[in-house]
């Protein structure tokens, strides 16, 4: 791990627009990292402290499931945001998150971004906005895969 | 292309009159050149089309009464034989009929032979076209029989047709051709236009020519060249009709009306009444739409696919695996208006729509698609009296707002943009 | 007789409609051509791609995304799109079975009979110099995008129609910029055409495929086909999509690169509604102004996109 200079945080899609004061204080929080494939970032029930910036790579958000491998909920990767566990209570993951490739990520203090957004309600906005927007995305990706539009018509509760 | 004005169609020769003894000379001579004359005749309280021996059995003294959702024949004052209007039927039950063969296909010896249907198609001649419904056959010729449908088996029944067109002097309770521009006076497209001047000492009939088909014909009948004072009776006796009409369509530009109404309140209140029966488009003269039905016999070696009239009343017109896209009578009831009114000038470049009321007095409920036009126009002129009471209001308050802030400082700043 | 019966005006032929002079309608029109199974694969549980070989006559030559109604014996006759190139007189066709038509032609096995008519409706442009011996039957061909970067977005079936788009354009690579195809699938057992993937990516093609639901050993992406656009390099400006796939996941697809820049008039669709004769004239197919058998399957989202926002139409 490595402490990461605000410029190249602030190429990351995730933080794109954001102010460059802004993107610094996040750097103050933020390591870069790069996982193997196989690298396991957290486990279902693990103590939730963190966030990535998904650089390059795959990344498998999964559930074990007993006597099978393990499901996989949806995969991450390039420009991606990872992991959201970290902002309330019971700060435990709900998934657990595997890396499908060798990965190169942000990896960010939860703890300490908030303290930063708290003192400095310009940056929390900009940051609520973010994540927001991810939040968004995925739960209407989520909300289409329910559809189960490629069934065949009557095949499932789909169509 | 033929001219539309007045007179402008109409054969060089001519115009000539007919006696009404002569009528029957001229069915005469149109069974001698092998057509089978179909025409209007009365059977069972209605005046329906049917292969007529004689021309004793036109409907001689008969008119009917229209009404939405009502008709009746009644006996009229006098003998015309054309004082009628629209009656049930139209002549696509024999251009298009409702039921017919397509092909059929063998499957013996492991060959697959598909031989089309080859019903030969009698040459017939039409008798009593009505100008709405001259119009509704040219209607169904571009949809049917034209471009790429140039040899289909619409196109081989209509090639063998002789028109004698009646120009309408009376129009019925339910008839709007003069809004949709297709009467009263026969537009192109007959072989002879009729027009009937009937009195109590005198019957007679103006004869126009349309083709030289028409001019052959005419030269076996006794005709007479109809002077001035006769022409200009009949012409101005048809010309009245127009200001005649039972009903009228709005004046609007209808295609743009229905582009602009799809998300109107009043699909909702036609729909209340709407029985989705689907009667106006089997009475429709335009209506085309058909789907087919596959059949094998019981070798399974023979099987044969036919075409029936379908309309997009019916739930499966638009079924698609997991269900029908149109599933509310809201939708079918404003497709159906929006085709024929609207869309169908996008899809085969005229109005879908004759203004013979066919759909208003064969409907059970007496749904009038002029009222129900009226409204979707009184509710599309509405939204737009209130959107431009908006638009007023937002430019008067951007204006109050620009005086408010045209200072110099302001310009200066650069706030104008 | 009135067989030279004029156009009255008013009823004047629009545009495009009109057949030009000298095309003669051609076999397998109005009444089937004679087909025989040549071949049958299965593509995945519920879905086959049929190779016919033509009886006495071959029906007239057909552009990637042109379709045909097929004919099972005495059943009945469905459209069904072209999803390959064939060197010769073949046709290539994939058909899901989700009726009793398609549940028969996806049981046909080979030296069967079935009917065929077509080719129908508009194609997708690329390569549309095919055929050009003769003159073109009428309808609106959409511009080949020659020079452009292709982007491809395939959900589950909907790869059957844009396969001979994609086969034109890489025998002809060089042709066009980046040829991207992003496919959506139900799960990893249901990607059609799974066995080619890779001779694509060999072609030239940079090809993603994504599931809804992953299957144990799947280590590919999972989510919806949405997410992979924004995963590739897409210049908006040079960029031509084709899309096919469910309904909602056009709309949602064609939103998402009309977000990105890409121009309504660069986005191509493949639409479905009933057909029952597939040559405008029993008036099913009917999208609002179009009629889908003749002025599509294939229109570009300007076009498509005012109709589609209008429910139940």
């Amino acid at each position: 791990m490595s402490p990461v200079p605000a410029a190249e945080l602030a190429a990351h899609p995730f933080l794109r627009g954001m102010p460059d004061g802004q993107v610094a204080q996040l750097a103050e929080v933020a390591t870069a990292a790069y996982v193997p494939v196989g690298h396991r970032f957290f486990e279902e029930g693990g103590h939730a402290r963190r966030f990535w910036l998904i650089r390059d790579g795959h990344v498998a958000l999964d559930l074990s499931v007993p006597g099978q491998p393990s499901l996989i909920v949806e995969t991450l990767g390039a420009g991606d945001m990872m992991g959201v566990s970290w902002l309330s209570p019971p700060h435990e993951w709900q998934y657990g998150a595997k890396a499908l490739e060798d990965t190169r990520t942000f990896e960010l203090d939860g703890a300490a971004v908030i303290a930063r957004c708290d003192a400095d309600p310009a940056l929390g906005y900009q940051f609520f906005v973010r994540l927001m927007t991810v939040a968004t995305r995925r739960l209407h990706s989520s909300r289409i895969r329910m559809l189960d539009l490629y069934a065949a018509p009557g095949q499932t509760g789909g169509r | 292309m033929t001219e539309t004005q007045p007179g402008g169609t109409r054969h060089a020769d001519g115009p000539f009159l007919m006696d009404v003894t002569a009528l029957s000379q001229l069915l005469g001579a149109l069974e001698a050149a092998g057509y089978q004359v179909i025409g209007p005749t009365v059977s069972d309280d209605a005046i329906i089309l049917s292969e007529l021996g004689s021309a004793a059995q036109l409907p001689f003294g008969w008119g009917v009464e229209l009404a939405p959702g009502g008709y009746r024949i009644r006996q009229r004052s006098d003998t015309a034989a054309f004082g009628h209007s629209a009656g049930p039927q139209s002549w696509k039950q024999y251009l298009h009929p409702p039921r017919e063969k397509m092909w059929s296909v063998d499957r013996s010896g492991g060959e697959f032979d598909v031989v089309p249907a080859d019903e030969p198609a009698p040459r017939r001649a039409f008798v009593g076209v009505r100008p709405c419904d001259l119009s509704a056959i040219g209607i169904q010729d571009q949809v049917l029989g034209r471009g790429e449908h140039a040899g289909s088996r619409y196109a081989a029944r209509r090639a063998g047709v002789f028109i004698v067109a009646v120009n309408c002097t009376e129009p019925g309770a339910t008839c709007f051709c003069t809004s949709m521009g297709t009467g009263p006076e026969a537009g192109p497209g007959y072989d002879l236009a009729l027009t009937e001047l009937v009195s109590d000492t005198d019957h007679k009939f103006l004869v126009d020519i349309g083709s030289p088909a028409g001019a052959d014909m005419l030269a076996q009948v006794p005709v007479t060249p109809a002077g001035d004072g006769t022409t200009g009776l009949a012409r101005s006796a048809v010309a009245q009709a127009a200001d005649q009409m039972g009903r009228s369509m709005p004046a609007d530009a209808l295609h743009g009306l229905m582009a602009g109404s799809y998300d109107a309140a009043r699909w909702d209140d036609v729909a209340q009444r709407c029985l989705t029966c689907g009667n106006c488009t089997m009475a429709c003269p335009t209506c085309f739409c058909t789907t087919v039905e596959d059949v094998s016999d019981l070798s399974g070696e023979h099987a044969e696919r036919w075409q029936l009239w379908d309309s997009c009343f019916s739930l499966s017109f638009s079924y698609l695996p997991g269900g029908s896209i149109r599933s509310s009578d809201h939708s079918r009831y404003r497709q159906w208006l929006t085709h024929k009114l609207g869309t169908w000038h996008d899809q085969f470049g005229s109005s879908g729509c004759v203004g013979c009321g066919r759909c208003i007095v064969w409907c059970p409920v007496g749904i009038d698609l002029t009222e129900e036009v009226a409204a979707l126009q009184a509710e599309a002129r509405q939204a737009e009296a209130q959107q431009a009471e908006a638009q007023q209001a937002e430019a008067q308050q951007a204006e109050a707002q620009q005086a408010g802030s045209r200072t110099p400082g302001a310009r200066a700043g650069g706030e104008q943009q | 007789m009135t067989s030279g019966y004029a156009v009255p005006a008013g009823y004047a032929v629009p545009a495009g409609y009109a057949v030009p002079a000298g095309y003669a309608v051609p076999a397998g029109y109005a009444v089937p051509a004679g087909y025989v199974v040549e071949s049958s694969r299965a593509e995945t549980r519920d879905t086959v791609t049929l190779v016919l070989r033509p009886g006495r006559q071959p029906i007239a030559a057909h552009r990637p995304g042109q379709f045909t109604m097929l004919y099972a014996f005495g059943i009945g006759e469905v459209p069904i799109s072209i999803s390959g190139i064939a060197a010769g007189p073949e046709l290539v066709q994939t058909i899901r079975a989700v009726g009793a038509v398609t549940r028969a032609l996806c049981a046909a096995e080979p030296g069967q009979h079935v009917g065929v008519r077509g080719p129908f409706g508009t194609d997708w442009g690329v390569g549309v110099t095919a055929g050009s011996a003769g003159v073109e039957p009428p309808g609106t061909a959409l511009s080949d995008p020659a020079g452009k970067d292709l982007l491809i977005v395939a959900g589950g079936i909907g790869l059957a129609p844009l396969r001979p788009a994609l086969l034109t354009a890489l025998a002809a690579r060089e042709r066009y910029g980046r040829i991207t195809v992003l496919v959506g699938s139900r799960s990893p057992a249901e990607i059609a055409f799974t066995a080619e993937l890779d001779s694509w990516r060999e072609a030239g093609a940079d090809v993603r495929v994504t599931v809804d639901r992953a299957e144990a050993g799947w280590r590919g992406n999972v989510g919806v086909v949405t997410q992979l656009i924004g995963k590739v390099d897409i210049d908006p400006a040079a960029t031509v999509a084709f899309i096919c796939g469910p309904e909602v996941m056009m709309r949602l697809t064609a939103r998402a690169l009309s977000a990105l820049g890409i121009a309504e008039t660069d986005i191509r669709v493949s639409l479905e509604r009933n057909m029952r004769c597939g040559i405008a004239e029993c008036g099913h197919c009917q999208l609002g102004t179009v009629l889908l058998c003749r002025d599509g399957p294939v229109l570009d989202y300007a076009r498509a996109r005012p109709l589609l926002a209008i429910r139940e139409l």
